[in-house]
């Protein structure tokens, strides 16, 4: 509380939602550990026992869409895909059916590495951090990431080879040291680094299919963001906030394809008022109106 | 219902890793593949472990568990100086052969084991073998498109000398850049008679015995010494260089080779 011109006035200040970060990193990390046990494991060294056997194809649920096809119609995975890569899609897409794309917001190590390199973006360009993108280019180029997962799945559907993994920045990420990585990967990576100093999450927004596989739940997810427009003081913090730009001081619930379930928005976090951004089920909106 | 971050981030947690742990208890928790390649469908080789779904994660070891090559045989093939060959990784190949100008990996393990057990394979694509390799696939059963597509098909070995001063008793190594009709005739549909029949004769060389199922401590044992580093040697031309009695030998090696039939 500060006291302006004779009147004590609550000072807001926007809190971050800590315990995501602890989250995204506790994957990172262990990503970044399974990946480097199998290079030691392949290479005769030493290794952790439990993460011995696990490839990084192996523990990756994009791996489980990639193959869809080739299971239905052959009953057999796409080389390097592994059953487990088919059990994370389906408790990936069980979570993004009950609170949307939290995988990518809350688990994916790429995200993870992308939100800490425009850490220092916005640092850089303050307030046109994450407006670089004129409106009407950036709504197009939203789309695009289904373009990317269409020509994914028709190309391994058609090679039977995971195609994707010569593009796959989050593959070039903890392989970067492997002969197995490509230059093109290594240069998408660094496009996607590079560009998330302007972009909040460049690949997220743009380019990843499996983004846009999960981005289609936000249509339907039982848990979803929610504004209560009685409480609601309109001062778009929660639109200024959202990494994916979404602009949600406009809407009552969130179906926005892009949206991840970051809840940075909310009143936990940037919204000063309480209870009016929520991440609720559509009972308790009602509830609260 | 309304969820803040710390119990969303607990059902995040507690669903993946569950889910995990569910899924492991069923058994549905595979990090790695069988090692166990898929069948032929249709065909003549109906039923048969099919070289096209040889995979970079496979050994040499569970290449010769699915198609019954021995690992010695492919270790000599793609020049692999290993003690123990079985553990080797086919997708180890690509960074060995990095500088051999043309891609020598998985898909020419593919091809080497389709050639050696006298199978079809996609001729469709440039596949390229090692002259190691080709050397051993001139001693099997080749038609005259796949004499042909080995013919234009493979490279020198790493730190090979070039193919003219190659010796003499070895096939003429073709660069793939070269015009197949260029190249002097393979030995299309010739193969040493001893391959096709398992008898033990003059021409007959160690792979050959490797191919027909005698292990190589078998092999050893017979001999009363080690086998040459070089398994495309005709074991005479071994014995006749170890002072070994070539007409003692080659009985016992048929017996063993007999055993296996």
């Amino acid at each position: 509380m500060i006291t302006l011109f004779g009147k004590r006035i609550r000072l807001f200040r926007p809190k971050s939602i800590w315990i995501r970060k602890v989250v995204q990193w506790g994957f990172f990390i262990l990503i970044a550990l399974i990946s480097v046990n199998r290079a030691l494991a392949e290479s005769g060294g030493v290794s952790i026992p439990f993460l011995a056997n696990a490839s990084l194809h192996a523990v990756c649920p994009f791996g489980g869409v990639e193959t869809l096809y080739q299971f239905v119609t052959v009953g057999t995975f796409v080389q390097k895909v592994h059953q487990a890569s088919f059990v994370l899609m389906i408790i990936s897409l069980l979570l993004a059916i009950l609170f949307g794309p939290v995988f990518c917001g809350w688990v994916c190590p790429l995200g993870t590495i992308q939100e800490f390199v425009s850490n220092w973006g916005r640092k850089l360009f303050r307030r046109r951090f994450n407006h670089f993108v004129p409106d009407k280019l950036d709504k197009v180029l939203r789309y695009l990431r289904y373009g990317v997962l269409a020509w994914v799945i028709y190309m391994t559907a058609v090679t039977g080879t995971l195609i994707f993994a010569e593009y796959d920045p989050y593959f070039a990420l903890f392989n970067f040291w492997s002969s197995e990585v490509s230059i093109i990967g290594l240069v998408i990576l660094g496009m996607t680094l590079g560009l998330s100093l302007l972009v909040e999450r460049p690949w997220c927004k743009y380019a990843c299919p499996y983004g846009a596989v999960l981005g289609i739940t936000n249509l339907f997810r039982v848990f979803g963001i929610r504004r209560n427009e009685s409480t609601c003081k309109a001062d778009g913090a929660c639109s200024i906030m959202c990494p994916m730009n979404i602009p949600v001081d406009s809407k009552t619930v969130v179906r926005d394809h892009q949206c991840i379930s970051c809840l940075e928005c909310t009143s936990e976090a940037v919204c000063p008022v309480a209870k009016t951004v929520q991440f609720s089920t559509r009972v308790a909106l009602r509830g609260a109106k | 219902m309304t969820l803040t971050s710390k119990p969303l981030a607990a059902l995040v947690v507690v669903i993946l890793f569950g889910g995990i742990f569910f899924s492991s208890a069923l058994g549905w928790w595979q990090t790695e593949s069988t090692k166990e390649a898929a069948k032929i469908t249709s065909g003549e080789f109906a039923g048969q472990a099919n070289p096209a779904d040889i995979r970079g994660s496979y050994t040499f070891g569970d290449a010769e568990k699915n198609f019954a090559v021995p690992a010695a045989v492919l270790a000599e093939a793609f020049g692999i100086q290993d003690s123990n060959p079985a553990a080797f990784a086919v997708k180890g190949l690509e960074g060995m052969y990095s500088t051999s100008g043309q891609e020598i990996g998985t898909s020419s393990v593919r091809l080497f084991v389709a050639f050696y057990k006298g199978m079809p394979y996609d001729l469709s694509t440039d596949i390229y073998l090692p002259e190691s390799a080709a050397t051993i696939l001139r001693t099997r059963t080749l038609n005259s498109e796949q004499a042909a597509y080995l013919a234009a098909h493979t490279v020198p070995n790493p730190g090979a000398a070039p193919a003219t001063s190659a010796p003499q008793t070895a096939p003429q190594t073709v660069q793939a850049t070269q015009t197949p009709s260029a190249q002097p005739t393979p030995k299309a549909g010739t193969p040493s008679a001893s391959s096709t029949d398992r008898t033990v004769k003059g021409t007959t060389t160690f792979v050959d015995l490797l191919g027909w199922g005698v292990s190589q401590a078998t092999i050893e044992k017979v001999l009363g010494t080690s086998m040459p580093a070089a398994q495309v040697t005709k074991i005479k031309d071994y014995c006749t260089e170890k002072g070994l009695n070539f007409e003692t030998i080659r009985p016992a090696l048929q017996a063993e080779v007999d055993k296996v039939k």
